[in-house]
């Protein structure tokens, strides 16, 4: 049985179909990946290179940055804080998002981008204390419209950094690459 | 100070030359065996109910449980002192060097015995090795009927199945003092934070702080009552030192 199955494979039309069979699982492989690669939705489209290039600091939408472990995002008020005396607003397809969650008091549930699983912990005030710039690790946001990441988060990408900042400080070395300052 | 890694291990038989880091001071004397601290423990460290089955077969979780042993003969008997058991963050631990995995590791920082959960693979060396029997297994992914998920700790992580775990002395609660500490540009003070069993504990039975500092409140208990420390004679270096008078 399995022979003959082997034996209609091996003649040109059972090899077309082996063809077509490994394309079809190929291609479904690129676009499944294709997928994990792409920033996800989000309710609004927010574009970060507009909002950046106005010069607003990053501080101002995401303050927790510098004073705790969480960035945080910026709540409607702080959008609308703006968006309130801008024309645009009121005409825009991009804002109604916006303006219909301020008028319904419903917080708009963006979509998480950079993340790194729940056994990792991380630090946002250590590094921007350390003088780390955003940039660093969540690459040049002015030229992102909606936010994604420019790399996993993994260990090597944490520790390759945390080896290369201690250098020659032994003592500096042993806590920056001790799994308890990440893990627990 | 000298840390494990200065010494010849061969040659450490007391904890006289040794000090860790973090550590605490126990007083039987004074604990009336509530169990407050078994429950703050598992609010604080996301610890599952295992329910009464599994714990009929001794599965049962706890970071910290409270001893209870007895004198003399039975109808003739006597309730001695309750014994709080926990985590004695050996410096020289008899769980750390039988993990194949490396999953339990030293910090040489923070002069704990660290369980690294996703690096943990669950062949439970680690569990046998402890003279202490302090280390509790996850055998199922325990549930969490709603509302119990939204209590967790967010700071700490949420163990699946397969995964030993321990005291970890609440390091979570170590890392937001330091790091605000650091923050203010100061030193951790003495009694700045304690851990969830010491803040719970109605009657100060459990005193948390840095061993390695005389003037801490815990070095000085440590010495005023001569506190004893379990199992010293394996050569565990434990950090708990424990004190029984009457
Ligand atoms: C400091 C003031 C300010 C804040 C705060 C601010 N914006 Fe804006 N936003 C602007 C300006 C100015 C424009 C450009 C308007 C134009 O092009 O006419 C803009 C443009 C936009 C656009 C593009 C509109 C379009 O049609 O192209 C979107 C979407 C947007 N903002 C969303 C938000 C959201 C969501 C927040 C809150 C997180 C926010 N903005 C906070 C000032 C602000
Ligand atoms: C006007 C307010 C505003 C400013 C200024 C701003 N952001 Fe954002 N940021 C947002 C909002 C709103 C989101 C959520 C939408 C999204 O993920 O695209 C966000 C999302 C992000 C995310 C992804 C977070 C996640 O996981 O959901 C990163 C990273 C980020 N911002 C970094 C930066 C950096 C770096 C800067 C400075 C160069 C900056 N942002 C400036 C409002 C702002
Ligand atoms: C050392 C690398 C690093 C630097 C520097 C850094 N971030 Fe992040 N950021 C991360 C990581 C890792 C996460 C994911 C955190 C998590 O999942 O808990 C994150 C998450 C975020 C988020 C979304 C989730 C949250 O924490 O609320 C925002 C927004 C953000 N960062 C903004 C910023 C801004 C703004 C700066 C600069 C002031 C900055 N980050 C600097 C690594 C970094
Ligand atoms: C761009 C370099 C860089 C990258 C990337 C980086 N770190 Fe750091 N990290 C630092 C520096 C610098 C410090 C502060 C060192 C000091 O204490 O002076 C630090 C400190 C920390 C601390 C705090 C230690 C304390 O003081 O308690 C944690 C936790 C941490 N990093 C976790 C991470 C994690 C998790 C990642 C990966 C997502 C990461 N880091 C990626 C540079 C980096
Ligand atoms: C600077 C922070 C940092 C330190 C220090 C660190 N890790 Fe990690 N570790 C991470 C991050 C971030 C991830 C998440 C990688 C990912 O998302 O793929 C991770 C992932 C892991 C994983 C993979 C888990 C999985 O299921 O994918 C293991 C195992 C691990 N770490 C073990 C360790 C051990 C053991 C140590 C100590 C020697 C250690 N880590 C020290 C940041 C750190």
């Amino acid at each position: 049985m399995i022979k003959r199955l082997f034996d209609w494979l091996k003649q040109p039309l059972g090899l077309v179909a082996v063809g077509i069979v490994f394309l079809a699982v190929f291609s479904a492989a690129v676009y499944g990946i294709a997928l994990t690669q792409k920033a996800p939705d989000q309710p609004i489209q927010f574009p970060h290179n507009k909002h950046v290039g106005f010069g607003i600091q990053c501080l101002y939408c995401h303050p927790g940055a510098s004073k705790g472990p969480n960035a945080g995002l910026p709540s409607q008020a702080k959008c609308w804080a703006c968006h309130n005396q801008i024309a645009r607003t009121q005409t825009s397809e991009l804002l109604a998002p916006l303006k219909n969650a301020v008028e319904s008091g419903t917080p708009i549930q963006w979509v998480p981008v950079a993340q790194v699983p729940d056994f990792v912990q991380f630090n946002h005030r250590a590094h921007i204390a350390a003088g780390k710039n955003c940039e660093d690790c969540h690459g040049d946001m002015t030229k992102v419209t909606v936010a994604e990441n420019p790399q996993v988060f993994n260990m090597g990408f944490c520790l390759d950094c945390h080896v290369k900042t201690a250098g020659e400080d032994k003592v500096l070395l042993n806590k920056l690459a001790d799994c308890g300052t990440c893990h627990y | 100070m000298a840390t494990v890694s200065d010494l010849n291990i061969s040659e450490v038989k007391l904890s006289e030359e040794y000090v860790g880091k973090w550590g605490m001071f126990i007083n039987q004397d004074v604990c009336t065996g509530c169990q407050a601290c078994v429950a703050a423990c598992s609010m604080e460290n996301n610890i599952p109910f295992v329910g009464d089955e599994d714990s009929g077969y001794g599965r049962t979780m706890n970071w910290i449980r409270i001893e209870r042993f007895w004198e003399g003969e039975y109808p003739e008997v006597k309730m001695t002192q309750n014994q709080p058991m926990m985590c004695q963050q050996c410096g020289h631990a008899p769980c750390e060097p039988v993990c194949p995995a490396f999953a339990t590791v030293h910090s040489q920082t923070q002069q704990l015995n660290l369980q690294v959960y996703n690096r943990c693979v669950g062949t439970r060396y680690c569990a046998n090795g402890c003279p202490y029997q302090v280390r509790s297994f996850n055998w199922r992914d325990y549930k969490r009927p709603e509302p119990l998920p939204n209590q967790f700790n967010p700071d700490v992580t949420v163990r699946r199945r397969g995964v030993m775990e321990k005291c970890t002395f609440c390091i979570q609660r170590i890392h937001q003092a330091e790091d605000k500490a650091r923050s203010e540009g100061r030193e951790v003070a003495d009694g700045e934070f304690t851990t969830a069993c010491a803040q719970v504990c109605p009657a100060d039975a459990i005193t948390f702080g840095r061993v390695d500092n005389p003037e801490s409140l815990v070095s000085q208990l440590t010495k005023e009552y001569q506190g004893v420390r379990h199992l010293e004679e394996l050569g565990t270096l434990p950090n708990i030192s424990y004190f029984k008078g009457a």
